[in-house]
């Protein structure tokens, strides 16, 4: 189990993790999600004792990084697939990580099949593709054996086919009963792959629950046709539906199905389609995420004002 | 801590690399030393009676140990600035957050290395130097009383400077800072020093990492310098000083 109590860490004037306090429960995939610069990459680094927070405290089984006697055993962690030394081999990489605390060396070899590295042992690590060299830092982070996983960004830069492997042993390893936070930016990814997610905002805690929890609290819309658009739109609005034009159809926010459908036949209006759109986790994490975005670009493509406009 | 030595250890393997930099540092004491002790034996035939008696036989066949330690202390700056630079020092955080037993464990592994290096290229290039210079009857090295101090003070010397790389790419984290640093220290400032009126020069010259090294490994005492220990000894003190600021930094600002 991981847990972050307050956690805060400032840069200069920068807050770039806020008061941050979540749990990581073992046997499930946990994904931790926020925009780019959200402070997800700080926050592993001071679980793992590389950062020093200025408040608050990371604990992996009730114990800081630097209590841990032999880390490797407890907690394994990828955080930068690039950070090795190229003219090293495979094996060789491996093996002083294991000698490092006291893990037998055959270990070395074993977490290397486990990858599928096994054919790349005695090549150097210099010349290993992105791919391989992430797969060799999932190695690494399994080299003791650890209850506790952190991986941050395992999938960036990978193909399809190494997503999905990726993808499967997370979710393998957290169904061996460990506890496995993985961060992301990528939204759709942690839908498929994680079961609880962290959410966070600049450096703010912005949800700690279920996919299916974070994705419930996204608005969800119905979507309605009807060749009688206008009469039934002016009736939702004296309602107080919010609503807008999409396409030959009507999405409507803050109204159930039933309550629409009896509005329309209070109307004597012609229904063609009454269905629930489901927010995605993507927009859910866009809507509860806009208002703490740090870099929003401006939008290209903004509408010029038309030429009546700008005369008046 | 045998654990994090157990690391340190392993990265140094496969052995291959190491001792490459142990015969790098062998074949530059040996080769230079060659180089100025076959000048020397050709000079041997113009020498008055006077010089070749207050010939240097022991200071001149080591003069290649000058050139071995450029060799000796980039080993000891890459062991650190290398895993900076790429980034490795995390995954070394990672496997022993207590950095300064890191620390501790980089400088006793690679001072053992320099250690056999050092007893090696300063064996090899006196043996070299002793033959070159015997043939004219300059090679009275091996009977001198102070060749076991002039030999160790050479390996010391060596040592030494590896941990000042060590310590130093530590404290600067990248390898063309901390080169550059001990490149200037060890070639250029005994070169700049040279310029200075003789009087200034007696004064600072004594102070000077590689005036250290030439003292430590001479068999005639020079005035203006400090006998070999002492020498030696304020060696460490900037080796001690440099550790201390590197060990701070490790600890204080995060990789």
């Amino acid at each position: 189990m991981i847990e972050v109590r307050q956690l805060t860490k400032r840069y200069g004037p920068h807050t770039v993790v806020n008061d941050l306090s979540f749990c990581v429960k073992p046997g499930r995939v946990t994904g931790f999600l926020g925009p780019n610069g959200s402070g997800k990459t700080t926050t592993a680094r001071m679980i793992l004792g590389l950062t020093e927070p200025d408040a608050g405290i990371a604990t992996i089984n009730g114990r800081t990084y630097r209590q841990l006697r032999r880390p490797l055993c407890e907690i394994g962690a990828l955080i930068n697939a690039g950070a090795v030394i190229p003219g090293k081999t495979a094996i060789d990489h491996l093996r002083w990580l294991a000698a490092a605390n006291g893990i037998k060396r055959q270990r070395a070899d074993e977490v290397l099949g486990m990858v599928g590295l096994e054919a790349a042992a005695g090549r150097k690590i210099g010349g290993f593709s992105l791919g391989m060299k992430q797969r060799l830092g999932i190695a690494a982070a399994l080299i003791g054996d650890p209850p506790a996983l952190i991986f941050d960004e395992p999938i960036n830069g990978l193909d399809p086919e190494g997503i999905r492997w990726i993808r499967t042993f997370m979710q393998d390893l957290a169904a061996q009963g460990r506890t496995v936070l993985v961060s992301s930016h990528l939204m759709s990814e942690m839908a498929l792959t994680a079961a609880d997610l962290v959410v966070i905002g600049q450096g703010r805690l912005i949800a700690a629950e279920s996919v299916e929890a974070f994705t419930a609290r996204a608005d969800s819309s119905v979507r309605l046709r009807s060749p009688q658009l206008e009469e039934i739109a002016v009736a939702l609005a004296v309602e107080g539906a919010s609503l807008w034009r999409n396409g030959d159809a009507l999405e409507i926010v803050g109204f159930s199905i039933e309550q629409i459908g009896a509005l329309c036949a209070r109307v004597n209006a012609i229904v063609y389609e009454l269905s629930p759109q489901r927010a995605s986790l993507e927009e859910a994490f866009m809507q509860l995420t806009a208002k703490v975005c740090e870099y929003v670009p401006t939008q290209p493509n903004s509408r010029l004002p038309t030429q009546r406009e700008a005369a008046a | 801590m045998s654990q994090t030595l157990a690391m340190e250890w392993q990265k140094l393997r496969p052995f291959g690399k190491t001792s490459r930099t142990v015969a790098l540092t062998i074949g530059l004491a040996v080769s230079v030393s060659a180089i100025v002790a076959a000048a020397m034996a050709s000079s041997a035939s113009r020498m008055t009676l006077a010089e070749r008696a207050s010939f240097d036989s022991i200071g001149i066949s080591l003069q290649g140990v000058n050139a071995a330690v450029l060799a000796i202390t980039a080993f000891g700056v890459l062991c650190m600035t290398r895993e900076y630079s790429t980034g490795m020092i995390a995954m070394t955080f990672l496997a022993q957050p207590r950095r300064l037993r890191v620390l501790g464990a980089k400088l006793l592994t690679h001072a053992t290395v320099a250690a056999i290096a050092g007893v090696g290229a300063c064996l090899a290039a006196f043996a070299v130097g002793q033959a070159l210079l015997g043939a004219e009857g300059l090679g009275n090295g091996w009977s001198s009383a102070q060749l076991p101090g002039a030999l160790s003070g050479g390996v010391v010397y060596l040592v030494l400077l590896c941990a000042w790389g060590v310590a130093l790419g530590g404290l600067l984290r990248t390898s063309a800072a901390a080169i550059t640093w001990m490149a200037s220290l060890l070639v250029v400032a005994p070169v700049i020093v040279q310029i200075l009126p003789p009087t200034v020069v007696h004064r600072i010259e004594r102070w000077l990492p590689s005036q250290i090294g030439s003292g430590a490994m001479s068999a005639h005492a020079d005035p203006h310098l400090f006998t070999p220990w002492v020498g030696l000894a304020v060696l460490g003190g900037y080796v001690v000083l440099t550790l201390v600021a590197a060990a701070w930094r490790m600890a204080r600002t995060d990789p």
